[in-house]
């Protein structure tokens, strides 16, 4: 005898734009991801403008000034490299790199990894079970060896660089999306759309992916670390980015070998790259936040 | 149970297979011999040493005499320090790896567990805070910069341990050990408490708690073993990734472990040894999968049928 | 006040609650999911605390049990065999819940351990509270399974919960809660989650089970169905008040509010065949909230009155009714 007595009453729809809204309002509550924010925009505006301010560039040695210590009211406000270079300005030229590396590198892997998880998601069957067991068996891949193989494959340098990163991070957003695609692909409005005669691609295009957003979003927060730390790993390791192209990894690796006489050619590449990376943590974890409150 | 391991088992041999021919033709590939770069050597020295490493052959032949050797667990010279065989190379570094990557599990298992466990107890308490505080660190500030500060600090500053190397006993492990276990209880703690909040809102902890059998029990055996679950899931991969991944902690240090000679072997184009430990590590990754996927499916009934 | 209530209900309450209140903190501030319920609920009686998702009523058995969120916090008396639950100690609290007072749960699928042998689940409660030994304990909980109609109940004992249907897990859940013999058994819509095709024979076991054990029942449910089938009495919750109480059979007969009247016109019945359309009650549930001046109903109510949006109306005998008829309207005219 069922009698249910919820189905008379309907229940009001949210609308899908204005949560958004809702949730970008919730992150802005949170200070210490807005903090981060703004931090991480002076250390990006400093890093892409600050050298404009300063006669030379982080290549040109001053002979005067070798080894030159911190003094921060001299034209080398934190002083010299051993061959003269001014180090303030060889760390932001290096945060150029760093930095672009880490959006770009994001930005085209979390791309790749949506469009190729939405597809998979949403074909499903068998075509399915095959694209996904390639990312299984590449995820199998020490992730380690596989960007060393990859850039030693694409020949060295940053290009190969930023391809044997994208390559290797494109992995989890695919499974992510996918998943949420999976799900999507069931609900009635993606079958009304099939049912309504649209193409396959253009429902993943217009119906998966903007329904994938708010995944995306925190989870592509979380890329932009990965890929930034990715880079000072390689490059730290000597694989990436090389002399006299400067970036945060092989800043850090000059610093290391000359710990024990000059401790400021490690503190000030590495606190800058340690900066930027907690500023990237509690971005990611507030926007988690306001996106999911309950995972807290 | 048994037919659970033998499919894991195959697929990890198919995974395996995948790995060993994917290696050699990414070898053959990549830009540049590893004597293509030395050109003081005549010609007819060249062919020499081609025809001793039998790169003049055929690709395929290669690939077969590859696979040969290495079903006799034979991985061959290496091009870059003559006198040792891959073999050797690998017998010397891998014990270093496999120690300090145990440890520095061991140490961020324990830690990280009982951080995560504490703090989802008492959430926003001293111990959630402190936990907090150290997963912010060990997740956003990397091994190699914290690795030098560390030394900059213990070794030069205070003179306690030594900077690197393995000449003073225990103590040459103590700072790649907890260097290398930080980012592990960073990762680990958070996972536990998350999960551990979780399960705290799983319905059948409510009704275990409901049958009134006390706090204790319902956490000890209702809550624990689900909300570990995660973290068993992801100890053996970051196992496998701590022991592949050695080469920061080794560089940092100046250890004699088998990651250093891994890229170095990249950077100088030495494909055999490459190789090696490129499968070497594929198998450890594939190992390590494998018994955590055994020991999942032995603490949750539902995977067994998987 | 409480006593000579206490002593006009004949025989002794088993459970008796005051003024019980159920508040949660919210990011918005509180918000009030029971309002001032008061309730008296003999041994073995089977009542029904009817109401539409978000009316408050399984927040009652949660608050009962101590298993409201960690935001919650229940306000009030409730009075169990003489000690009042809200001021015991977590361990006295334990001694009560599982042994006296049982809980059955809204969903069978996952209220189970999907670690622990079905048997083990089974006997913890025992060793627990009775200090049987293990096997002692394992051979009751394989006696109340096959009591519950497990087929094989043994061998079922040793399997794990994901080996069994919807049907019989809840099957389980409710030997679970019966083993100890309870005085009382608190069933959230314990078949809500269930195939219809079964929903009636799980009913059944638990209200067989209960007269034999001498359980009391209270059996929360949104379905009016079962509340006909298995109820001696029934309280009707809106918004968190009670609304109307009654014997279940006197409610069906003759409604008193306005928003019972409406629930029975929404419920298909088989003896008014070709109906040309069911009853429904305009405008959408009030969910808990903050508290209001007047009747909550009042917004959906057809036949309200200026009074009713700024007092609230007190539960009260009706005139013409049977005398345990409660109802809280200021509609209906006072007891002659």
């Amino acid at each position: 005898m069922p009698s249910d007595i919820s189905p008379p009453f309907a229940a009001p729809t949210a609308e899908p734009a204005s949560t958004l809204r809702l949730q970008f309002r919730r992150f802005r509550k949170n200070r210490l991801a807005m903090a981060s924010v703004y931090l991480l925009t002076l250390i990006v505006l400093m890093c892409f403008f600050g050298p404009m301010f300063f006669p030379f560039t982080g290549e040109d040695a001053d002979f005067d000034n070798i080894g030159a210590p911190v003094n921060l009211f001299s034209i080398h406000p934190f002083g010299t490299d051993d061959y003269g270079r001014d180090l303030f300005i060889r760390v932001l030229e290096g945060g150029q790199v760093s930095l672009t590396i880490g959006f770009l590198g994001a930005l085209v892997a979390g791309g790749i990894g949506v469009l190729y998880g939405a597809a998979a998601g949403y074909v499903g069957g068998r075509l399915d079970g095959f694209m996904m067991r390639l990312v299984e068996v590449l995820y199998g891949f020490p992730y380690v060896i596989l960007v060393i193989l990859l850039s030693l494959l694409f020949g060295g340098g940053t290009v190969s660089l930023f391809a044997a990163i994208v390559f290797t991070l494109w992995l989890t957003p695919a499974v992510i999306v996918r998943a949420q695609a999976q799900s999507l692909a069931q609900r009635e409005f993606i079958q009304a759309a099939r049912a309504g005669g649209m193409t396959g691609g253009r429902i993943v295009l217009q119906h998966i992916v903007p329904n994938c957003v708010s995944v995306v979003i925190v989870y592509g927060s979380l890329l932009v670390p990965e890929v930034i730390l990715s880079e000072s790993f390689l490059s730290f390791l000597g694989i990436g980015v090389k002399e006299p192209q400067a970036s945060w990894g092989n800043l850090i690796q000059v610093g290391t070998s000359a710990m024990s006489t000059d401790l400021r050619l490690l503190l000030l590449p590495g606190g800058l790259l340690a900066t930027v990376l907690f500023c990237l943590n509690f971005i990611a974890d507030g926007l988690r936040d306001a996106f999911d409150p309950n995972d807290r | 149970m048994l037919r659970f391991i033998g499919k894991r088992l195959w697929n990890g041999a198919l995974t395996l297979a995948a790995l060993v021919t994917l290696t050699f033709f990414v070898m053959r590939l990549a830009p540049g011999g590893p004597f293509s770069r030395n050109r003081k050597i005549s010609k007819e020295v060249q062919a020499n040493i081609e025809a001793a490493f039998h790169l003049d052959e055929p690709v395929i032949q290669q690939f077969g005499r590859f696979v040969w050797r290495l079903l006799h667990f034979d991985l061959g010279p290496s091009t870059r320090f003559r006198d040792y065989s891959v073999n050797d190379l690998i017998a010397s570094g891998l014990p270093y790896s496999l120690t300090i990557g145990f440890w520095a599990m061991v140490v961020a298992t324990f830690v990280g567990i009982a951080l995560g466990i504490l703090g989802a107890l008492r959430r926003n308490g001293m111990t959630d805070y402190v936990a907090g505080t150290i997963g912010v660190i060990g997740i956003a500030i990397p091994i190699f910069v914290i690795g030098p500060v560390a030394q900059a600090y213990f070794a030069l500053h205070l003179g306690w341990l030594p900077v690197g190397g393995m000449g003073a006993g225990w103590k040459s492990w103590v700072l790649p050990v907890l260097v290398l276990a930080l980012p592990n209880i960073a990762y680990i703690s958070r996972l536990t408490r998350t999960s551990m909040i979780e399960t705290m809102r799983e319905n059948y902890v409510r009704t275990a708690r409901a049958k009134g059998i006390g706090g204790r029990r319902v956490l000890l055996k209702h809550t624990l073993k689900g909300a570990l679950l995660p973290v068993v899931a992801y100890l053996g991969p970051a196992t496998a990734a701590i022991i592949t991944g050695s080469v920061l902690i080794e560089t940092v240090f100046a250890l004699p472990g088998i990651g250093r000679h891994f890229v170095d072997a990249a950077l100088n184009r030495d494909y055999p040894l490459v190789t090696g430990i490129t499968l070497l590590y594929g198998g450890i990754v594939i190992l390590f999968n494998i018994g955590t996927d055994v020991l999942r499916a032995w603490m949750d009934p539902r995977l067994r049928h998987a | 006040m409480t006593v000579d209530r206490m002593t006009q209900s004949n025989p002794e309450p088993l459970l008796s609650l005051r003024d019980l209140s159920v508040r949660f903190r919210m990011e918005g501030g509180r918000t009030v999911a029971v309002d001032s319920v008061d309730l008296d609920l003999a041994p073995g009686e089977v009542l029904g605390i009817v109401g539409e998702s978000g009316s408050g009523k399984s927040q009652i058995l949660y608050a009962l049990m101590g298993l409201l969120a960690s935001n919650g916090e229940a306000r009030g008396e409730a009075c169990f065999d003489g000690q009042d639950l809200f001021t015991l100690s977590p361990r006295l609290l334990d001694r009560v819940r599982g042994s006296e007072i049982s809980m059955i749960f809204q969903d069978p699928m996952t209220s189970l351990n999907p670690f622990m042998r079905v048997g083990d689940q089974l006997a913890e409660g025992l060793i627990v509270h009775q200090g049987m030994s293990k096997d002692a304990a394992k051979a009751e909980a394989v006696r109340m399974l096959d009591r519950v109609r497990i087929p094989d109940a043994a061998s079922r004992a040793r399997r794990y919960p994901h080996e069994f249907s919807g049907g019989m897990r809840q099957r389980v859940m409710i030997a679970m809660a019966l083993l100890a013999r309870p005085k009382l058994l608190l069933a959230d819509e314990p078949t809500t989650a269930l195939d219809v095709t079964i929903q009636a024979q799980v009913l059944d076991l638990m209200a067989e089970l209960g007269r034999e054990t001498g359980t009391a029942i209270i059996l929360v449910t949104h379905d009016l169905g079962v509340v006909a089938r298995l109820c001696d009495r029934v309280m009707v919750l809106y918004g968190g008040r009670v609304m109307e109480e009654a014997q279940a059979e006197a409610l069906f007969d003759t409604p008193s509010h306005p928003y019972t009247k409406g629930l029975l016109a929404a419920m298909p019945r088989l003896e008014t065949e070709l109906t040309p359309r069911l009853g429904t009650i305009p405008g959408t549930p009030r969910s808990a909230g903050r508290e209001v001046a007047g009747c909550p109903f009042v917004a959906r109510c057809e036949v309200r009155l200026p009074i009713c949006t700024t007092a609230r109306p007190t539960l009260r005998g009706v005139a013409g009714l049977e005398p345990s008829r409660r109802t809280a309207c200021h509609l209906t005219g006072a007891p002659a």
